[in-house]
């Protein structure tokens, strides 16, 4: 009965996780920037970080301003380098996604160093784990997605066209929309799930579901059933096995992926 | 015979009504405060130890064993100083279980009975910049604090079982006694070496040190967790030179090369020294056999 009263948690988390981030994981596929998310990850990491060097206490609402500020900052960054469907540039977009990276992981190795002590521990409490994360953040952040949810609802023809690469008046307007709601969700993920998780369910579900489909829609429904399946069986997976459960549900996306592919490749696709 | 019997039964039955308590589940941040409730609690506590030995404190990946070995805890021990801030925490919010919820009465941190370094005096505030506002928490490797840990466990674990308080305090009493006997033991064999200057790389050991007079001028690491800078190794190698440090002294879950190459730099020697019970994989399966290691490792790089 214990176990699955902890199983639940963990559990709901990555279902919540898959209903937002199946969905902008299309977005990200299709629009060739595989690693926004943790770019954006790492901006609002280091602006955490120079809330804190600047005094103010990791849990203060303060801070939370000024890791948002440094999410909108990258989210105009990434608006006004668009240079995906332009076609000339030679400077392809995930280049500067990769630059602004490394860089705000290296400010904010800069800015440690300058911290008082006691520093040491700011990188864990940045990152969480999806086997400790609390109902309350968990109900704290499927409303949050579901604000973004319904923004990108309202707005889907834009955002769709956009990333399907028609010309769009206005883009990069849409683009920074797009972009800082994209951080919006990306920087609550990662606190409760970590890096490496949250990259996972953005792309695993939407490049399995273009094996199989072409539909907007179709592919997104699989990439929510794919992504539900794979949470339930990571995290029987880690409680049977007592592995660290993100990581698990990490190995166990791709070990189903691995499986789909095999059987993409011998069922012979339909015209 | 049938008296016999019906003694026997009733002796059973007594048995089994008076049976002790059912054994106390203690659940401790690290090996070496189960090391040493283990010899406070004996048979009558069951001890298990969250991080392992040769995993740094300040960062354990969260497992699922863990929320149940908490849910069925009846004690939590902690290094506490903020050690285990980065993932404790939300292991015990998960857990649900309000005994070991800090504040209760099943949650012990040691580190408000042990003697701590390099706390500041008197406030502290950012002004201050620099300086470690809870001050060290590697204060166990200490055989002073070591007996401090003891008798704050059996104090607990008394609490917990009032039954048991004989038991727990000659049990102590028996620690202290073999503790002593071994510091002064340790203490004769470092002796000799009493004033060596040594340099270590991260702020580990500065009880360890402390106690057995040994020297420890500077930190490869500048400030924990970060990397040193090119002009601190500079100045670190050539104090290392000028004060003819010889010996480098880190635990076996850093990274080897920078100290490596600031050993080369200046002849001395990198050894690995282990911060908790079972860091090596033989011989420190308790704290008497973890201090006997670091102490002949330690007099074998002094040697030279």
């Amino acid at each position: 009965m214990d176990v699955l009263a902890f199983l639940a948690v963990p559990f709901v988390a990555g279902l919540i996780l898959t209903g937002i981030h199946a969905y902008l994981g299309l977005h990200v596929v299709e629009r060739g920037v595989i690693f926004v998310d943790l770019s954006l990850a790492q901006i609002a990491a280091l602006g955490t970080t120079m809330a804190y060097l600047a005094g103010h206490d990791l849990h203060d609402p303060v801070t939370y301003f000024w890791s948002l500020g440094f999410t909108i900052a990258g989210a105009a960054i990434f608006a006004l380098t668009r240079t995906h469907h332009a076609g000339k540039e030679r400077i392809p977009q995930e280049a500067i996604i990769g630059i602004v990276y490394a860089v705000s992981a290296a400010a904010a190795i800069l800015a440690m160093s300058q911290a008082p002590e006691g520093t040491e521990h700011l990188k864990d409490m940045l990152v969480g784990n999806i086997l400790t994360v609390g109902w309350d953040s968990v109900i704290k952040t499927a409303a949050l997605y579901a604000l973004v949810g319904g923004f990108h609802w309202i707005f889907r023809a834009k955002f769709m066209a956009i990333s399907m690469g028609q010309d769009v008046p206005k883009a990069r307007f849409w683009d920074f929309l797009f972009y800082t709601s994209f951080g919006f969700v990306v920087t609550s993920s990662v606190v409760i799930a970590g890096v490496l998780l949250v990259f996972s369910y953005l792309i695993v579900p939407s490049v399995a579901a273009m094996l199989f489909a072409r539909r907007v829609g179709t592919r997104l429904a699989f990439g929510w059933i794919m992504g539900a399946i794979v949470s339930g069986a990571g995290v029987l997976l880690s409680f049977h096995y007592d592995l660290p459960t993100g990581a698990t549900i990490v190995c166990t996306f791709g070990g189903a992926l691995a499986l789909l592919a095999l059987v993409r490749l011998a069922v012979p696709a339909r015209a | 015979m049938k008296q016999t019997i019906i003694a026997f039964a009733l002796s059973l039955l007594a048995g089994s009504a008076l049976a002790a308590p059912a054994k106390l589940r203690v659940v401790t941040s690290s090996a070496d405060l189960a090391s040493i409730t283990r010899e406070v609690g004996g048979e009558l506590v069951d001890v298990t130890s969250i991080a392992r030995g040769y995993q740094d404190p300040h960062f354990v990946e969260p497992k699922p064993s863990f929320l149940l070995l908490l849910k069925n805890a009846d004690l939590l021990m902690v290094i506490g100083l903020d050690l285990e801030i980065g993932w404790l925490p939300p292991l015990i919010d998960q857990s649900r279980n309000a005994k070991i919820r800090p504040g209760s009465s099943g949650y012990l941190d040691v580190s408000r009975g042990v003697e701590i370094l390099d706390r500041p005096a008197g406030a502290v505030n950012r002004s201050m910049g620099d300086v470690h506002p809870l001050g060290n928490p590697h204060y166990w490797l200490d055989p002073a604090n070591a007996v401090r840990i003891a008798i704050q466990a059996a104090k607990k674990l008394e609490e917990l079982q009032p039954a048991n308080a004989a038991v727990f305090q000659k049990r102590l009493n028996d620690f202290k006694g073999r503790m002593n006997a071994a510091d002064l033991r340790w203490t004769a064999a470092l002796a000799p070496y009493k004033g060596a200057k040594i340099v270590t790389y991260h702020n580990s050991w500065p009880n360890f040190m402390r106690r057995y007079g040994i020297d420890v001028v500077d930190f490869v690491e500048p400030k924990p967790g970060v990397p040193p800078s090119p002009s601190h190794l500079f100045q670190l190698i050539r104090m290392m030179k000028e004060q003819r440090v010889k010996v480098i002294v880190m635990e076996p879950y850093f990274d080897h090369k920078t100290p490596q190459s600031v050993a080369d730099r200046t002849g001395a020697k990198l050894v690995v020294l282990y911060p908790s019970v079972g860091g090596a994989k033989t011989g420190s399966d308790d704290y008497f056999q973890l201090f006997d290691l670091n102490i002949a490792t330690l007099i074998e790089a002094l040697k030279n």
